[in-house]
C-alpha cells in the first residue's frame, strides 16, 4: 500500500473552529502529521497596546475566547488591580469565583459532549447538552448573557446578585448534579464506549511532565498541576477546592477528570451560594497602572498566563498572553504518530482544543 | 416550481464555518442542535460538506488566513444558496475592526443575505435568522436569479487566481 495524505480541516464537521492537520497515512496508521494552527490569528496582543485603554482591556481579552472569556477577563482585571493596589472585598471575590466555576462547568460539559459525538454516540452528546442548559440558565440569571459575560470589571463585578437568583441557582445546580451523575455513570460502565476511548491516545506521567502539558490533560495522566492550588488569586481552598487526578492518561480518563472537576465545581458553587459574604459589589478605583506583573489563572483547559506592563499611561506597554491549548499542541502531534486515523478525531477533541485562544 | 423545490424547504442543510471569531457563536450553534432548542424541527442538520449544503452559516470577522477558505466554500456550494452572517464581528469586524490581520466582516468577501446581530446572539435570534434564511432560499429557488447573476458573482469573487 502506498501513502495516502488525508486533510483534516480547516473546515470539518467535527471541529467548531478552524485548525488544519495533514495526515500522512499508511494502511490507516498515521505516519506523519503537519498542523497549521494560525487560522484564527487576529492580532489581539498588538491591538491591546495600541487601540484600547486599560479600562477597556477586560472587554477585549474576553473576546480572545468565547468558552473561557471569564478567565481571560479575570486575569487582566486581577493584574491591573495588582498594579493599581486595589483591594477588593470578600463578596467580590466570591462572586467572581462563582462565575469562574460555572464557566468551567459549561466548558467541560461541552468538551465531554463533543468527544461523545465524534466516537459515535450522538444520543450521549444530546444528553450532555441537555444537562448543560441548566448551567447556562444560571449564568444568564447572574450575568445577563449566555456566552460573553463581561462580568468582571476593574474594582468589582458588573452587577450584584440577590437572594432570589441564589435560590434559583441552587435549584438548578441540584438538578444539574443529578444529570451529570447519570451521564458520568454511562461513561463509566458502557462497554462499547470504552472500546472507542479506553487505551486510545495514552499519555504517561513522564511524557506529560516532559512535554509540559497543562490542565485536565496533565491531571488525567496523574501529574498534579493546577493553578488554583499554586497561585494565589482567588480563595478557592476556602470553598472546598480539591485537585482531581486520574492515572490512565487516555481519552476516557481525560473525560472522567473533567466530570470529576464538574462535580467538584458544583460543590464549590453550592458552598459559595450558601456562605455569600455581605458587602458592596464595587470598590472605588483611583490612579493608573504602573509597573509590571505576571498573572496565572486556571482556565477550563489549564494554565493561562498573562504578563502586563504599564507606565502610568492610559494604554498599556505590553500585554502577553500564553494559553493552555498552546502548551498542549506538541504532545498532540506526538500522539498522532502510530494511531489509527479513525481515532484522530477523538484524540483531538479529548484535548478540548481552543484555537481562538491559541492563535489569538 | 420544480418537483424537488417542493420538498427542498423541509430539509435545508447547514454548513458552518468559523472565520476567526471567539468561539462564542459556535457554541451557541451547538446549543441550537441540542434538545432544548432543537433546530432539527425545521429539517436543519449540520453537515460538513459544502457540496450538499444549502445554508452557509458564517461566524467571525474573517481573518486573512480564512479568507480564501471562505471564498472556496461559497463557490463549492450548489445553487440556490443562502449566506447567514452571525455575531457582531461578522458585521464589519465588531471589536476586531481594523486589526492588522482582519478583513472587516463577511460581506467584504462574499454576498450576505441574513444578518444575526449580537455578541453573542441568543439561540432564539439564531433560529429566527435561520427561518428567515429558508424564506429567502425558497424565493431564490423560484426566481432562479442566480442564473442571471452568475457571471457577475464569479467575476467579483475572482475564481481565476484560486489555484
Amino acid at each position: 500500500m502506498g501513502k495516502i495524505i488525508v486533510p483534516f480541516g480547516s473546515q470539518h464537521i467535527a471541529l467548531p473552529e478552524p485548525i488544519s492537520f495533514l495526515f500522512e497515512t499508511e494502511n490507516e496508521i498515521i505516519t506523519k502529521v503537519e498542523a497549521h494552527i494560525g487560522y484564527v490569528h487576529r492580532g489581539i496582543e498588538k491591538a491591546a497596546i495600541t487601540k484600547f485603554e486599560y479600562t477597556q482591556l477586560p472587554y477585549l481579552t474576553a473576546r480572545v475566547c468565547g468558552l473561557c472569556s471569564i478567565t481571560h477577563a479575570g486575569a487582566v482585571v486581577h493584574g491591573i488591580e495588582k498594579l493599581m493596589d486595589i483591594e477588593v472585598n470578600k463578596r467580590i471575590d466570591y462572586l467572581r469565583m462563582l462565575v469562574v466555576e460555572l464557566d468551567r462547568i459549561h466548558s467541560h460539559l461541552l468538551a465531554n459532549g463533543h468527544v461523545a459525538e465524534v466516537v459515535g454516540y450522538e444520543n450521549l452528546f444530546m444528553q450532555t447538552f441537555r444537562a448543560r442548559e441548566d448551567v447556562m440558565d444560571v449564568l444568564e440569571a447572574i450575568t445577563g448573557n449566555r456566552v460573553q459575560y463581561d462580568y468582571q470589571t476593574i474594582g468589582g463585578v458588573a452587577r450584584d446578585m440577590d437572594s432570589e437568583i441564589a435560590e434559583f441557582a441552587k435549584k438548578k445546580l441540584k438538578k444539574l448534579k443529578d444529570n451529570v451523575l447519570k451521564v458520568m455513570e454511562f461513561h463509566d460502565s458502557d462497554y462499547t464506549f470504552g472500546l472507542k476511548t479506553k487505551g486510545i491516545g495514552v499519555i504517561s506521567k513522564e511524557m506529560a511532565a516532559k512535554y509540559n502539558t497543562a490542565g485536565p490533560v496533565a491531571r488525567a495522566s496523574g501529574l498534579d498541576t493546577d493553578v488554583r492550588a499554586e497561585f494565589d488569586y482567588l480563595p478557592f481552598e476556602e470553598v472546598g477546592y480539591k485537585m482531581q487526578l486520574r492515572s490512565e492518561g487516555d481519552v476516557w480518563a481525560r473525560n472522567m477528570v473533567r466530570f470529576d472537576e464538574i462535580l467538584n465545581s458544583i460543590e464549590m458553587c453550592e458552598n459559595i451560594l450558601n456562605n455569600l459574604p455581605e458587602g458592596e459589589y464595587k470598590v472605588k478605583v483611583k490612579g493608573r497602572p504602573k509597573g509590571e506583573v505576571v498573572v496565572r489563572v486556571e482556565a477550563p483547559r489549564g494554565e493561562c498566563f498573562y504578563y502586563l506592563r504599564g507606565s502610568g499611561k492610559k494604554v498599556m506597554d505590553r500585554v502577553r498572553i500564553r494559553v493552555p491549548t498552546y502548551a498542549n499542541i506538541p504532545i498532540l502531534k506526538e500522539l498522532f504518530l502510530g494511531a489509527k486515523y479513525s481515532d484522530a478525531q477523538a484524540i483531538v477533541l479529548s484535548f478540548d482544543p481552543c484555537m481562538s485562544c491559541t492563535a489569538r | 416550481m420544480g418537483f424537488f423545490s417542493k420538498f427542498r424547504k423541509k430539509s435545508p442543510w447547514i454548513l458552518h464555518y468559523n472565520t476567526g471569531g471567539c468561539n462564542g457563536c459556535d457554541i451557541e450553534i451547538l446549543s441550537a442542535l441540542a434538545p432544548r432548542y432543537d433546530i432539527e424541527r425545521f429539517g436543519m442538520l449540520n453537515r460538513g460538506n459544502p457540496k450538499q449544503a444549502d445554508i452557509l452559516l458564517v461566524t467571525g470577522p474573517v481573518t486573512k488566513n480564512c479568507k480564501d477558505v471562505l471564498r472556496r466554500l461559497y463557490l463549492e456550494m450548489a445553487e440556490p444558496k443562502v449566506v447567514v452572517a452571525m455575531g457582531a464581528c461578522a458585521h464589519g469586524g465588531g471589536i476586531f475592526r481594523n486589526f492588522y490581520h482582519v478583513e472587516n466582516g463577511v460581506n467584504n468577501i462574499i454576498p450576505v443575505d441574513v444578518w444575526i446581530p449580537g455578541c453573542a446572539p441568543r439561540v432564539e435570534a439564531l433560529i429566527d435568522g435561520m427561518v428567515e434564511a429558508i424564506e429567502i432560499w425558497q424565493q431564490k429557488s423560484k426566481e432562479k436569479e442566480y442564473l442571471r447573476d452568475h457571471e457577475k458573482v464569479i467575476k467579483t469573487l475572482g475564481v481565476e487566481d484560486d489555484g
